[in-house]
């Protein structure tokens, strides 16, 4: 039997070859180390007499989701204004813009590490998950100094608040309304106000099914992916339900956080979706984000007011001659009050910034309305602060967008989710409570109550 | 005297970078996993105090559903992958291996998918497999058929992914085996053909045997590959729906990365180590049976 044996044969080469090799080229050798040495040396000596020039050279550095345009065209109206008013200081920023998945994972890894970064752009649902952690400088003081809270609506400046301390400064919003192409609604006989109550929603589903059967258009568009919760909690809210409320009796935390969204409002809330299944709505697992609409794919979609991004800005005038907008979620009945759920970026200074207070000013500026609201045009957000919203600028942003009044008008019935550190696992549960009921395997109740115990372990209660 | 001893540790120095890399890449992370596995770790506490939990991670995991129900869909994942590259793989590789007009051409073409990375072939067979824009259901609908739930229908979407996964994986097992058809020497096939052994004879008493080292080392490799496999499925369905194709490994990293559960995520690792140990060990003492450690060896 042969013996393996996979060292055999290269040790046996190396001690016959390389040891000979080594010793006959060692002047050659050691003439290599040194070039290389010199070559080294020659190439970092500039580099370290600029830094000397230069002392006040200061490189602030950012972690940023995509898309790409928006933060360069901020960054730069920005960097503009900070160097204006130090202009002793060389600054330049160097920022990371990565997919949205990944800008989570970076900055988590990045915190863990202790690396320093000096601003984060933050999903609002992340803001306590990062805070709980220590990952983020709590800017209270520096806000309270700052003295614009009073400018934010109310619901976007309390987004920035994890346990009484402002951890981060929304920027931009985006909320979700109902979408239609004018021309389908048309064809099928679908008056556009039947869609705002839930019977009417249901009653017109079927009725353009039918007719559109075959053209490669569906009626109606139901979110079964990742983030169907986003699209369930307007109807949880609407109803008077919570996802999650404060409770005393906590075992370790005396008053913390239990999960709500089972209680009866949330029972309805679903049973809503399982009525949109058995009208002939399918849930659809991919998500497009408003692109599947523009495509006509579908008559009529409830998706964020970035759908609007899928047109080409040119074509935004005169688009809501294509397209209509009710800024409304469906209610139970005429006379109800809608809910909507909010979205978009915080800015925040992680603990590790090695440029805390150029970094706070960096920030200030890029949410100053000058600075801000021509990005807002340009790529269709909504603002968080009045100024924007409701002043000066709001007229230039109501000539650009479509639907912009509307769409303002929705913050006021805006929600946002809990950001808490638990937030990501009961999402997934009630994920799946969702998908139990679109693929008839309980009941709304049924699922919704075991997905709350499961929440209620994740919170610690059990 | 000393040039002797000079000459017996060199090898040995030589390999003391590779060690390092591998002490650097892979027994630190590995005993950092086991230290982080004893330890209540999660994102909101990792810059703080790590609490010693000794075996507590472990034992929740055993009771742990969700781990259950990925488990069984792993098994079900890697026994429908492993199973179909394999055959496929081999059907492909022998098929090739006649002389047959552009068999260079077809095999360097259906190495093509080898070479697209997961996340790409996770995507495409997404589109492919849209429930209501997919092509193959469009192609249904043109043939007068109802569309089928490819990714939808929780007892479906784990053999949409291992098809999707067949795609991707055959190409390696075919140009493995391959290799191993090249290593055969033809005058042992025209021996056979002299004594009167038929095709399908010398298939099965000269070509399974002889290939049998290289089957042993592709069957071990596709084996912890799929086990370990998990970007094409978080692409496609995200585990979805319902957890119907949350692979053991998919949910160490939802736990870990998503729910920032990253000591329960390291248990998780560890596991899934374990795992490709045992199996790498069952097919070694399988094969060893065969008398094909010599050749093993070889390979």
């Amino acid at each position: 039997m042969t013996k393996f044996d996979p060292f055999g044969k290269y040790f046996s080469a190396i001690q016959n070859d390389s040891f000979g090799f080594v010793s006959q080229n060692f002047k050659l050798i050691l003439i290599c180390g040194l070039v290389l040495s010199i070559l080294a040396a020659a190439s970092l000596t500039p580099f370290m007499t600029a830094q000397s020039q230069q002392g006040k050279q200061v490189t602030l550095t950012a972690i940023v989701a995509e898309p790409k345009d928006r933060w360069d065209t901020l960054f730069a109206n920005a960097l503009v204004k900070l160097r204006e008013k130090h202009p002793d200081m060389t600054i330049n920023i160097d920022s990371r813009i990565l997919p949205y998945a990944d800008t989570r994972k970076q900055i988590l890894t990045s915190m863990a590490g202790k690396t320093p970064i000096d601003i984060v752009s933050v999903d609002q649902i992340w803001l306590g998950e990062f805070a709980e952690a220590g990952f983020l400088s709590d800017l209270s003081s520096l806000a309270h100094a700052w003295n614009r809270s009073s400018e934010w609506y109310k619901t976007n400046w309390d987004g920035g608040i994890y346990n009484d301390k402002v951890y981060g400064i929304w920027a931009w919003t985006d909320v979700r309304s109902m979408w239609y192409w004018k021309d389908l609604l048309n064809q099928t006989g679908v008056n556009p106000d039947s869609l705002k109550t839930w019977n009417g929603y249901l009653a017109s589903a079927k009725k353009m099914e039918a007719a559109l059967k075959g053209n490669g258009t569906q009626a109606m568009h139901l979110v079964g992916a990742s983030h169907s919760p986003d699209m369930w909690y307007p109807y949880l809210w609407m109803l008077g339900g919570k996802i999650v409320d404060q409770r005393s009796g906590h075992p370790q935390k005396g008053t913390y956080w239990f999960p709500t969204y089972n209680s009866t409002e949330g029972v309805k809330a679903l049973q809503f979706l399982k009525d949109q299944v058995k009208a002939g709505i399918k849930p659809q697992i991919d998500h497009f984000w408003g692109q599947e609409f523009a495509d006509k794919k579908f008559a009529v979609m409830l998706e964020g007011s970035w759908l609007l991004g899928h047109f080409p800005p040119d074509e935004w005038k005169g688009l809501d001659q294509r397209i209509g907008m009710i800024p409304a979620f469906p209610v139970p009945k005429e006379g109800d009050t809608s809910a909507t759920m909010m979205g978009g970026w915080m800015l925040s200074i992680p603990e590790t910034s090695t440029n805390r207070d150029l970094a706070w000013e960096l920030l200030t500026i890029m949410v100053q309305p000058d600075v801000l609201a021509p990005v807002l045009e340009k790529y269709g957000y909504l603002p968080t602060q009045k100024p924007i919203g409701e002043g000066a600028y709001s007229a230039q942003l109501n000539a650009t967008i479509p639907y912009y009044k509307e769409m303002i008008s929705m913050i006021g019935i805006g929600h946002s989710r809990p950001s808490i550190p638990e937030y990501p696992q009961i999402a997934d549960n009630i994920r799946q409570a969702i998908d139990e009921v679109y693929l008839g395997i309980k009941e709304p109740k049924q699922a919704l109550d075991d997905a709350a115990k499961k929440s209620a372990q994740v919170l610690g209660w059990s | 005297m000393l040039e002797r001893r000079t000459q017996r540790i060199q090898p040995y120095l030589l390999l003391v970078p590779s060690l390092l890399i591998l002490t650097v890449f892979l027994l630190f992370p590995l005993l950092w996993n086991v230290y982080l596995s004893v330890h209540n770790v999660s994102l909101s506490t990792i810059l703080r105090d790590w609490k010693y939990v000794g075996p507590n991670n472990y034992l929740s995991l055993l009771t742990d559903p969700g781990f259950h129900s990925s488990l069984k869909v792993s098994i079900l994942f890697v026994g429908g992958s492993v199973t179909l590259q394999f055959f496929l793989g081999l059907v492909l590789a022998v098929v090739l291996n006649q002389q047959i007009r552009g068999s260079n051409t077809l095999r360097a073409l259906f190495i093509i998918p080898w070479t697209v990375s997961a996340v790409i072939t996770g995507f495409s067979f997404k589109f492919i497999f849209n429930d209501s824009f997919g092509i193959l259901n469009y192609g249904l609908e043109q043939m007068g058929l109802n569309p089928v739930s490819w990714l939808s229908d929780p007892s479906m979407v784990l053999w949409t992914i291992v098809i999707a996964n067949m795609w991707h994986g055959t190409p390696f097992t075919m140009l493995f085996l391959t290799a191993g058809l090249f290593s055969i020497s033809p005058v042992v096939y025209e021996a056979a053909l002299i004594d009167g052994a038929t095709k399908t004879k010398s298939f099965f008493h000269i070509t399974l045997p002889m290939l049998k080292p290289f089957i042993l080392i592709n069957l071990i490799l596709i084996t912890m590959w799929s086990v370990n496999f998990f970007d094409l499925i978080l692409v496609m369905t995200n585990g979805g729906p319902l957890f119907a194709s949350t692979t053991a490994s998919l949910y160490m990293y939802r736990q870990a990365f998503e729910f920032g559960l990253l000591s329960k995520g390291s248990v998780v690792g560890l596991f899934l180590i374990g795992v490709n140990l045992v199996l790498a060990y069952s097919y070694l003492k399988l094969f060893r049976k065969d008398g094909t450690e010599v050749e093993v060896a070889r390979v």
